[in-house]
């Protein structure tokens, strides 16, 4: 393929889009499922950004190097692997956790993170549509006139983020009866979203639709981007990779937001390839991680691997190996109240998913055929759990 | 006083050439605008200074003073550059004025570190504090903190541009400065908002790179701060600027290949503002 774009959305659960089942529709992204290979059993390399994000672009752990706030120089940005390659690599994005100053912006012939731009005081980043305005001020300038040079191109979309605020028209679309103003919803942010405050199931519905709304509108962001694609005419030309870093709960155990659990909810991501030339839609039911998504672009654009990535390409799928899926973190939440950094590890394999909580000290297994919402621990009566653990163990406090 | 650096008749040609740019497009602000609807932004920096220089030479060949020009005193400020300022000020007949947020220096007894409480504040600071959603009680007297940087800066700036009814500001940004510039216009419409007039940021050297603002001040012979001879590239309030690399004139560094701003404290700070704001933290 000629140019490959990287589409990731921040905070973006699976169950949220149409195309995988989820109650509300994602017009746009499920009408673009016939040229898409989505893959039902993607992982995320962890619970939040900071821990995702190493897996996305350089397919490597979070824990790994030492565990420093800024990304370690042994690290491999896709960036920096393809910029040597004579590819144009430009990223987009207005998360403060992946900017210059953490060290996000190496190997980018052009990076914007927002971080010299005003943002809202409320919501403290770019909306998608501003990135879509800068994708295609860049991306018109880099075509010009004809000949151009393949581009490696990320964009990152914040709007899902939490504080939930999103606009009137989306929230009709979810729910017309929901009738608060702005200051109302960033009052349920402070109140209820900053202080993990579930007592009310009312209410954590109801940030559930305010967070829906939040897809509705990325949904329409999407659509916009393609079709700045489309008028620049590369859609034709690009391969697109769309996931998310994490997810977000709401109540499914016990909290709300992502601090640094290990369920499905937060970690089992979507991921789609979208392939222009691809004939009908494909679902594949493979077990794979975010940290195969490097190695994948390095394939899509026809380059052998790297050594530094630790994933494997996720095309041709029969090439893909069977391997189990690897998450870790530091659980904030439990960190805060020990006064120390305490880890958290899963390990997914066939249908089990075996996950440890420095914390407390504790192991929970689940299987994830029979219990897909993680509620029924088997650590105790399940024959898988000591295999299990035996693979996880290894990489509890191992740098 | 001037640079001690080579410029070739070729390179002198190139830097008027980029001054000609920055020269048309203060011609464009005042054809637009009336002087008295124009101000200009000065920090005694290398960007707004080279930015006034060409104001002032516009200025000149339209017989006309340089438009209200403002200073802002953050209560952090390098002795050298007021010295500098204070020089050319004189020197250029520029109408200087020194803008202050006096409430928050007096909350702080004007000592850097000092812990303003809120209560203290007036009313418009306090509604400012209100509009970045600071809701906590007290804040650290810092320029570079968030509640400091708000008060000190943005809203001193806001007020100076209503005071005087300022519809276009001349401000000395540069595309190369930092790659998130590289989509700013020589002209962008700021809309009015709750506490923000509507106004015009006028940018003449968009497209300087540091080298070049260093041939055209070597070129022109234009005055600079003494700082940049000790090693600082890029100036900002006295605590938490540092020199990149000590006793090296700014335009002897290796200004193409390595970072201008590299270890700036703002930037760190402005990361973990809006983290805090996402809820992290």
């Amino acid at each position: 393929m000629k140019n490959v774009i990287l589409l990731t959305i921040d905070t973006l659960r699976k169950d949220a889009l149409g195309c995988y089942g989820g109650g509300n529709p994602t017009p746009f992204i499920d009408s673009i499922q016939d040229k898409c290979v989505r893959f039902t059993r993607a992982y995320s390399c962890g619970p939040y950004t900071q821990a995702a994000f190493p897996g996305i672009l350089t397919s490597s752990y979070y824990l790994e190097y030492g565990r420093q706030k800024v990304l370690s120089e042994k690290r491999v940005l896709i960036s920096q692997a393809l910029n040597t390659t004579g590819i144009t690599t430009a990223g987009f994005h207005s998360n403060p956790y992946l900017s210059a100053y953490f060290g996000w912006n190496r190997g980018w012939d052009v990076f914007y993170d927002s971080m010299e731009d005003e943002v809202d005081d409320k919501v403290p980043y770019i909306k998608a549509g501003e990135i879509n305005k800068k994708v295609a001020a860049w991306l018109s300038s880099h075509i010009g006139a004809g000949e151009y040079r393949a581009f490696f191109l990320w964009l990152h979309y914040m709007d899902i983020h939490e504080p939930y605020v999103p606009e009137r028209k989306y929230i009709d679309m979810v729910d017309p009866s929901i009738r608060l103003d702005e200051e109302e919803m960033f009052r349920l942010f402070k109140d209820v979203v900053l202080k993990r405050d579930v007592s009310d199931k009312g209410t954590v519905e109801l940030l559930r639709k305010l967070y829906g709304a939040h897809v509705r509108e990325i949904d329409d962001a999407v659509r916009e981007f393609f079709g700045i694609l489309e008028q620049c005419n590369v859609l034709k030309d690009s391969a697109i990779v769309i996931t998310s870093d994490h997810g977000d709960e709401f109540g499914e155990h016990g909290g709300v937001s992502h601090d640094g659990k290990m369920y499905s909810e937060l970690v089992n991501v979507p991921l789609l390839i979208y392939e222009p030339s691809r004939e009908k839609g494909k679902v594949s039911d493979l077990l794979v991680s975010t940290l195969d998504i490097p190695p994948t672009i390095l394939y899509l654009f026809g380059l052998n691997p790297v050594d530094a990535f630790e994933g494997c390409s996720l095309l041709p799928l029969q090439g893909y190996p069977i391997k189990g899926s690897f998450g870790e973190a530091v659980d904030k939440h439990g960190s805060h109240e020990k006064g120390e950094e305490k880890e958290v590890h899963y390990y997914c394999e066939g249908d089990l998913k075996i996950i440890y909580c420095e914390t407390d000290d504790s192991w929970e297994l689940y299987d994830l055929n029979s219990d897909p919402q993680e509620l029924n621990n088997i650590i105790q009566t399940s024959h898988g759990a000591e295999p299990m653990k035996q693979k996880l163990t290894p990489r509890v406090r191992r740098y | 006083m001037a640079i001690d650096k080579e410029i070739s008749e070729k390179r002198k040609r190139q830097c008027a050439k980029l001054v000609d740019m920055s020269k048309d497009i203060v011609r464009k602000a005042f054809d637009r605008f009336k002087p008295e609807e124009l101000g200009v932004t000065w920090t005694g920096g290398k960007d707004s200074g080279l930015t006034l220089w060409i104001i002032r030479e516009v200025c000149l060949e339209k017989g006309i003073p340089i438009p209200k020009t403002m200073i802002i005193g953050e209560g952090d400020e390098f002795e050298e550059i007021e010295e500098f300022v204070e020089r050319y000020s004189k020197e250029w007949v520029v109408p200087l004025e020194l803008c202050r947020n006096d409430d928050v220096l007096e909350a702080a007894s004007h000592t850097l570190g000092a812990t303003v409480k809120v209560k203290d504040l007036n009313e418009r600071n306090q509604a400012e504090l209100k509009r970045i959603a600071f809701s906590e009680e007290e804040f650290p007297f810092e320029a570079e903190s968030e509640a400091g940087n708000h008060l000190m800066k943005t809203v001193v700036f806001n007020q100076w541009v209503e005071r005087h009814n300022l519809k276009g500001v001349f401000q000395g940004l540069r595309w190369d400065e930092h790659p998130a510039r590289f989509n700013d216009e020589y002209f962008e419409k700021k809309e009015a908002a709750h506490l923000i007039p509507e106004h015009t940021r006028i940018r003449p050297i968009l497209h300087f790179t540091e080298k070049d603002e260093w041939d055209t001040y070597a070129a022109f012979n234009i005055p600079h701060c003494t700082l940049y001879e000790q090693g600082y590239r890029s100036l900002g309030a006295k605590t938490t600027s540092l020199i990149s690399i000590e006793g090296v004139p700014a335009w002897k560094q290796d200004l193409e290949n390595t970072e201008e701003r590299a270890g700036r404290r703002q930037d760190k700070e402005k990361a973990m503002e809006r983290l805090r704001k996402l809820g992290y933290m």
